[in-house]
């Protein structure tokens, strides 16, 4: 059974919505002036449904809302009469639907279509278009949805298709599409004021431990994970520590969330001692990950995020991730990105069986100061005798900005056996190591 | 015909599940997913089928011996089977360019770059080069640390294929410093995963009896006349040692500048 509730225009919307969540948790807002109630199994509450839409009469005009009511088995039977009829309430028994309706105009139709669009047509369609079906009714002699509920499904799919089929559907009083019942929004927060301030990780990680094992069990129920963690620490300063951090997938382990955010505090540890903490999570729909049989399982993206953490807490900020090349013709151009292998995604390389692999180079991040010794434009010693060289190559770039570079490169192989690449800056006429043959 | 009272020993340790330090005992076959193929036809045959997994690896040489080329296809072979693979690169020496050319999938790969030690402290030169700015050697240690720190964390966390940690240029002082406790805590924590750890160096230091270790000696190949010359590869002899499987092999391999920076510089 299914109320509606249609309210005279300029009414607040909140206030209704109130109103109608006293009597019903899963109610649906059609407009800003119509929701609509599922009131199934609420008549040992409220009594039967008369008695139940005088009940919503009351509580809305005590809210000073001026509404039309109108309750029936069906949503969209409720709706039309709700739109339809003058009287402040409507009652239909479940299974006179159809009856109700006969007499109302077929232009009704249209105010189902609103509300009902995507199932009504599966391509987008105007309101227009409901209009020129509503026009083919009435030139086909049908003034009331009753006529209209009348006609043979059959004759009217071979004129219509399904689309006339809906109609026909709506006519009767039928719904096409179940209830979509508002969700409300959920907060994920927890919070816990501390008697004694403390100092540290270490007493804090238990803290922690008391706050995310509520936050875990709570996203799970909802089938949620974290997507950003907000810390908010009120130390006995008055000052509010905040962190955030996001999450590069969505996690609801209580351990690995505690432990990136001690992780993230022991990089950036508040200033004085803790009063209050509090976490808020903003969730997302939890992963649903299929394993593959014939794949080897890559480990959870919680225990990355961990090892991730961990070691950018070791190493420092920007030094853990994938490497990535850049548009640029610079020596050793390279750039970081996060380290998120696709676990879905099987790689498409093939495996390489070449004999004759590429020789690969140890570039010096920092190119080494060299001493160099040159004979007629060629070096011939490089802190040791140059058995054998190849260049110049010259490069140059950025001549723009101070990323600028100008230099000749050469190969040379030194007595020891090993090979270098060492090149001139021919603005400052240095010469440097910038890599090793290897 | 073994000695009666080491085949008592050698079953007393492995009752106590202590034979994994045991030369003579072979492995159990696992199928091929116990070895991780280096994605070299010649060196696998050599390896019998790629380095072994849940154990400590090393290969080893001197500056252009292709320590860094094979250690890229291994990296490269594992991110192709779909593996990930991690690299603790501890004094920031690798070249992207390089890496990518390999074959290396860089979506796979976890690169942990340890801090660039700037003038020639971390680049295993000393002084040879020209005037270098002596930096206290603690500073050289502390980056070491870290990086045997960030490869622990590696390895505990488990999941990859491949993970190695590069001490080509280390120091040999540097090196020779590391409690010989370093080596076996590693292979403590490799030990029954699936990961194959490898080490690069320039001289054998972990010696894991598990392991094999890869010592090289590489020879630049020169083309050209005297006016227009360039390099064109490395001659790469590897010598195979696995103590646990008693094998000894050597196995040549060519590699080119084919396909380097070098390559697409002369190009370019």
């Amino acid at each position: 059974m299914f109320g509606v509730i249609s309210v005279a225009e300029g009414s607040s919307l909140e206030l209704m919505q109130a109103v109608a969540h006293e009597f019903s948790p899963r109610i649906e807002v059609n407009d800003p002036r119509t929701i609509t109630l599922d009131l199934s199994g609420l008549t040992r509450l409220f009594g039967e449904a008369r008695a139940m839409g005088e009940a919503l009469a009351r509580t809305a005009g005590a809210r000073g809302l001026r509404v039309r009511i109108a309750i029936a088995g069906t949503r969209t039977a409720a709706r039309v009469l709700a739109h339809a009829t003058g009287g402040p309430l409507t009652v239909v028994d479940p299974g006179d639907e159809a009856a109700a309706l006969a007499r109302l105009p077929v232009e009704l139709l249209a105010v189902c279509a609103g509300h009902d669009a995507p199932a009504v047509s599966n391509r987008r369609t105007p309101a227009s278009s409901h209009d020129a079906d509503v026009t083919t009714f009435r030139r086909w002699g049908l003034h009331t949805l009753g006529d209209v509920a009348a006609l043979s499904a059959d004759a009217v799919a071979a004129r219509l298709g399904q689309q006339g089929v809906r109609w026909q559907r709506l006519a009767r009083g039928e719904d096409l599409r179940p209830l979509l019942p508002v969700v409300p929004e959920e907060r994920f927060e927890q919070a816990i004021d501390l008697e004694w301030p403390i100092e540290g990780l270490e007493p804090l990680s238990f803290v922690l431990g008391r706050l995310m094992d509520p936050l875990s069990v709570h996203l799970e129920r909802r089938g949620r994970g974290a997507a950003v963690l907000h810390v908010r620490l009120h130390l006995v300063t008055r000052v509010v520590h905040e962190r955030t951090l996001q999450l590069p997938t969505p996690i609801r382990d209580a351990r690995a969330l505690r432990t990136l955010v001690l992780l993230d505090l022991e990089s950036h540890p508040p200033a004085a001692a803790i009063d209050c903490v509090s976490v808020t999570v903003d969730p997302t729909p939890a992963r649903d990950l299929q394993h593959s049989l014939l794949t080897r399982p890559l480990p959870s993206p919680e225990k990355l995020s961990t090892l991730m953490a961990r070691l950018t807490a070791l190493m420092g900020e920007g030094r853990c991730g994938s490497p990535a090349l850049v548009d640029s013709w610079a020596p050793g151009a390279y750039a970081m990105t996060r380290f998120s292998p696709d676990t879905l995604v099987p790689s498409h390389r093939a495996l390489s069986t070449s004999e004759v692999p590429a020789v690969a180079l140890r570039r010096f991040r920092h190119p080494v100061h060299a001493r160099v010794r040159v004979q007629q434009g060629r070096p011939v010693s490089v802190g040791g005798a140059v058995t054998q060289c190849a260049g110049p190559w010259r490069t140059a770039g950025h001549w723009w900005d101070e990323e600028t570079w100008d230099r000749d490169e050469w190969d040379v192989t030194l007595s020891d056996g090993a090979a270098y690449r060492v090149f001139r800056d021919r603005r400052t006429d240095r010469w440097f190591l910038d890599g090793i043959v290897d | 015909m073994s000695n009666p009272a080491v085949a008592l020993l050698e079953s007393a340790l492995r009752a106590r599940k202590l034979d994994q330090t045991l030369t003579s005992t072979r492995l159990p076959g696992r199928g091929d997913g116990y070895l991780a193929p280096t994605g070299m036809a010649r060196l696998d045959a050599g390896l019998e089928g790629g380095l072994p997994r849940g154990q400590l690896s090393e290969i080893v040489g001197a500056r252009s011996s292709g320590r860094t080329t094979i250690l890229l296809q291994t990296l490269a072979a594992a991110t192709c089977r779909g593996e990930m693979a991690a690299l603790i690169d501890t004094f920031d020496h690798l070249d992207v360019p390089s890496a990518l050319s390999a074959g290396v999938d860089r979506n796979r790969l976890l690169w942990v770059r340890g801090h660039a030690i700037s003038r020639s402290q971390g680049t295993g030169l000393g002084s040879r080069f020209g005037p270098s700015t002596p930096g206290p050697e603690a500073l050289v240690d502390r980056v070491i640390e870290r990086a045997v720190k960030a490869l622990n964390l590696v390895l505990q966390a488990g999941g990859f294929g491949v993970v190695a940690l590069d001490l080509a240029d280390a120091p040999l002082s540097a090196l020779n410093r590391l409690p010989f406790t370093t080596w076996l805590r590693l292979q403590r924590a490799v030990e029954g995963s699936e990961t194959a750890c490898v080490l690069i160096a320039p001289r054998p230091l972990a010696r894991s009896a598990g392991g094999v270790t890869l010592s090289l000696d590489g020879r630049t190949q020169w083309a050209g006349a005297a006016d227009c010359r360039r390099l064109t590869g490395l001659d790469v002899t590897a010598r195979v040692v696995s103590p646990r499987r008693r094998a000894e092999s050597a196995v040549t391999i060519s590699t080119t500048t084919q396909g380097d920076a070098c390559a697409v510089r002369c190009l370019s």
